[in-house]
């Protein structure tokens, strides 16, 4: 039968059955599990149900549970203001130092290369790590604050439900400033040269070429890399988990770690789907904004970094 | 941009600040090798002095700690040979070949890569214990593979179309079908692009933390960063050995970052400005 194909047509066949594995994989790991989300988040499923019960149709119920639950808006609450803070932090320290990298120097590449071992340690590595630079005891933060004379600053910032989520914030800002400086970096590449040596020509100063040609020119660059930051810090769980446990209390507890709280800890399956679900929301509409700027722009970060 | 004029002016004021920026790490390794009782004096040192192994061999008695290195190890390679196994193939054939639904596909590579690791944690947890792979190496493996794949497509395709189509097309001629095509002639060229992903691979597996938790559940299989998570619960005051374990799980990143490192920078950028 192969004979009668012509050589395009078999190539396309073979194409085909390279792409197979890989995307039966996916529809089996990855999409098959999320479509049985939504078929749990559908029906009545607790730890009995799930040892040998039935499960029981129960329509919306489990959304109007969560939607109902103060605790849910707590959490999307504090991921807001966990993604807000992260973003807005990350993405300017990463624009200065994208600015300072972006210059050739001698050891440029090197220094820049170095940055990045904060974004690749684990974060469960760097939560530990944030959890004893800020220990009130004797951690190095309150130490420093003290050796400069701060000492009245210092402060216990993981235990105290006022500035706990602070406290992770600047943890997660320094694990995404790398990721943000490489995106900005390739950005600030992709600038044709041409137009600063012309404005320097016409006598504008390194201030006002930032301001009249590098910031414009960035802008598609940087909506792209803030909507990637806010696809990618809106489901983060480990830093936080690791830090807090989303305490003290729920003081900390963002959106991801209400869900596996919910699921995990008490088992209520149907409403952890649900609740899921809605946590997908965000990051869902900040993606499909992100892929079709993507397929609009010739040069766009697409970082599939996770 | 073009050089500044004062280049070692930038180089001084980029180590200034890169120094800064990776204090936290040095502190992370300065602790694990300080004497446990100057750990927590008043005014801590800035050098480790004498420095130590103790805290070392204190984590290393913890019980658990070699297994779950050992487990991370086992899980991350299975993760690599899986990815590149599937991602490859998938990658040329969306990079190289005319089909209907290549679109959808990529479009659908970009897509799996927005869920929330918990909303896809929670029902792995029920369908794995069903299937039987709850608390197995498979079970984590394929688990964080559903990360890996769609990144390493992604990263891999518009590597794998700088390479020069005349030259598969000579292949062709010389009747080598598309297998051969890929393993003799677009691989070979490739390589770069290959290890920076299987690098990525194996940094995003190592570091995995939330399938480790959820999908397993003794220290038979556990990775190492869910330990690491446990033990501070557990000897939530013994900084020195705490650090002395963050340290040995950082000692593998910085490797392969080390070793792969232009190999990684250049796979991050190639895939992140579409040709």
């Amino acid at each position: 039968m192969s004979r009668s194909l012509s050589p395009s047509a078999r190539r396309r066949r073979e194409g085909y059955l390279f792409c197979l594995p890989g995307m039966a994989f996916l529809a089996l790991f990855l999409a098959y599990p999320l479509l049985y989300n939504v078929w749990t988040s559908v029906h009545d499923v607790d730890l009995g149900q799930l040892l040998g019960g039935t499960e029981r149709f129960n329509g919306l119920d489990n959304y109007r549970t969560v939607i109902g639950d103060p605790a849910f808006w707590h959490s999307v609450r504090l991921s807001l203001i966990f993604t807000g803070g992260s973003l807005l932090f990350q993405f300017t320290i990463g624009f200065a130092l994208a600015l300072l990298f972006a210059r050739p120097f001698p050891l440029g590449g090197l220094l820049r290369s170095l940055l990045l071992v904060a974004w690749l340690l684990p974060p469960v590595v760097s939560g530990t790590l944030f959890r004893w630079l800020l220990d009130a005891e004797s951690g190095a933060y309150n130490a420093l604050l003290e050796g400069v004379g701060l000492g009245a600053l210092s402060h216990d910032w993981l235990t105290d439900p006022a500035t706990s989520l602070a406290g992770v914030v600047l943890a997660n800002i320094w694990i995404g400033v790398p990721f943000n400086m490489l995106l900005l970096l390739v950005g600030l590449h992709t600038i044709d040269p041409e137009l600063h040596d012309a404005a320097a020509l016409d006598g504008a100063g390194a201030r006002q070429r930032l301001r009249h040609i590098t910031l414009p020119l960035m802008r598609p660059v940087s909506v792209t890399v803030l909507l990637l930051g806010l696809v990618y810090t809106f489901k983060v769980f480990d830093i936080v988990f690791v830090m807090t446990g989303g305490g003290p209390v729920d003081a900390t507890r963002v959106l991801s770690l209400y869900v596996y709280e919910v699921f995990f800890t008490f088992f209520r399956f149907g409403q952890g789907a649900a609740a899921g679900l809605l946590l997908l929301v965000v990051p869902l509409l900040a993606g499909l904004l992100y892929v079709r700027r993507l397929r609009h722009e010739d040069a766009a970060p697409t970082g599939g970094a996770v | 941009m073009k050089p500044p004029r004062h280049p070692w002016l930038f180089t001084a004021i980029a180590t200034l600040v890169a120094a800064a920026f990776l204090l936290p790490v040095y502190w992370m390794a300065k602790t694990s090798l300080t004497r446990p009782d100057r750990i927590e004096a008043p005014a801590p040192q800035w050098v480790p002095a004498p420095v130590t192994g103790e805290n070392y061999s204190t984590a290393l008695g913890y019980s658990g700690l070699t297994r779950a290195l050992l487990n991370s190890l086992v899980i991350s390679c299975g993760v690599v040979a899986l990815t590149l196994l599937l991602g490859v193939p998938l990658a040329y054939a969306l990079a190289r070949i005319r089909m209907r639904g290549s679109g959808a596909m990529v479009l659908a590579l970009l897509v799996a890569q927005l869920p929330p690791a918990i909303v896809l944690a929670a029902p792995l947890f029920i369908l794995e214990r069903r299937a039987g792979l709850a608390d197995t190496y498979l079970g984590l493996i394929l688990a964080d593979t559903t990360l890996t794949l769609p990144f390493t497509v992604i990263v891999l395709r518009p590597v794998m179309r700088s390479v020069p189509p005349q030259l598969e097309e000579a292949a062709r001629i010389d009747g080598c079908g598309l297998p051969g095509v890929l393993l003799r002639v677009v691989l070979p060229l490739m390589v770069p692009g290959v290890v920076a992903a299987a690098g990525l691979s194996f940094l995003i597996a190592w570091g995995e933390f939330l399938f480790g938790l959820t999908l397993t559940q003794g220290p038979d299989v556990q990775p190492v960063t869910v330990l690491l998570n446990s033990f501070v619960g557990q000897h939530g005051t013994s900084w020195g050995a705490l650090m002395a374990t963050a340290t040995l799980i950082s000692i593998p990143v910085v490797c392969v970052f080390a070793v792969f490192q232009r190999f990684i920078v250049g796979g991050l950028t190639a895939g992140s400005v579409r040709g």
